[in-house]
């Protein structure tokens, strides 16, 4: 498998890539003007977002955020190993990068069961329609890193992975925790 | 990135009002640039990478400070 060095200070070659760094900031963006119109809608009744906030299990969000960023550790030592040309122990610990990322969704999963029973839906009011819009989204992102970190696992077992792909999925699947990074302490902190 | 985690919480659980509010940004903000410079490896990347994420995280959380006095 070829492990070639990359010249990451050029521009056009940042680690994961370019178009993946464009996707990164766009979904930044993206996340980030909604966070902000949460937060502008929030004006207009502010006690109505705080007792809505306080509905939130913030302790469920802290685990989950700590299942993101060992998942990302793990995801940026498989990455190291793979450019050390050892390739069963970034096996490993995409594996285990995939177990976190699996865990995050058995929470978020067990969050939105107790939501629904509680009434708390998509029309209860503003800001529980954000809450779904917004951690349904980012919950997408996660399943589709799921999807491709099992997709680059495979190439990885039948030998046929580039440093450039593992370094996409790597970029891809830590996106996913810088919206998350971002979306806790807006959402389930701060109102 | 654990420790600030579960600074964090506690800010949220012991500290009030704007203060914690700006706090937790604060400590979200530090992740946030760890994630992308340690994890994502973008110390190692051009000027013009680091820029457009510090940018537009200052943005970001400039814009929210604003909202929340």
């Amino acid at each position: 498998m070829q492990t070639t060095k990359i010249d990451y200070k050029n521009v056009y070659y940042p680690p994961g890539g370019i178009l993946l760094w464009i996707i990164i900031f766009l979904e930044l963006l993206t996340f980030g003007i909604s966070l902000i119109v949460l937060v502008v809608n929030s004006k207009e009744n502010p006690a109505l977002f705080h007792e809505s906030r306080l509905e939130l299990n913030a302790t469920f969000g802290a685990i989950n955020t700590i299942f993101l960023l060992t998942s990302g550790a793990f995801m940026a030592a498989a990455v190291h190993q793979f450019k050390q040309k050892q390739f069963k122990k970034a096996t490993t610990f995409m594996n285990l990068t995939m177990l976190g990322g699996f865990l995050f969704l058995m929470l978020k999963g067990f969050e939105y069961y107790l939501k629904i029973e509680a009434g708390h839906t998509f029309g209860s009011n503003t800001f529980f329609t954000f809450y779904w819009l917004l951690t349904g989204f980012h919950v997408i992102h996660v399943l589709i890193g799921l999807i491709i970190l099992a997709t680059t696992k495979y190439s990885l077992k039948k030998k046929k992975t580039l440093v450039e792909d593992i370094e996409a999925t790597a970029a891809f699947w830590h996106m996913c925790d810088l919206i998350w990074l971002l979306l806790f302490p807006v959402l389930y902190l701060i109102f | 990135m654990l420790v600030l985690t579960i600074a964090t919480a506690l800010t949220a659980q012991f500290v009030v009002g704007k203060t914690a509010a700006m706090i937790i940004l604060l400590l979200a903000s530090i992740k946030f640039l760890l994630v992308a410079f340690q994890f994502m490896e973008l110390k190692k990347a051009h000027p013009f990478w680091k820029g457009m994420l510090i940018t537009f995280l200052v943005f970001f959380i400039l814009l929210l400070v604003l909202l929340l006095k």
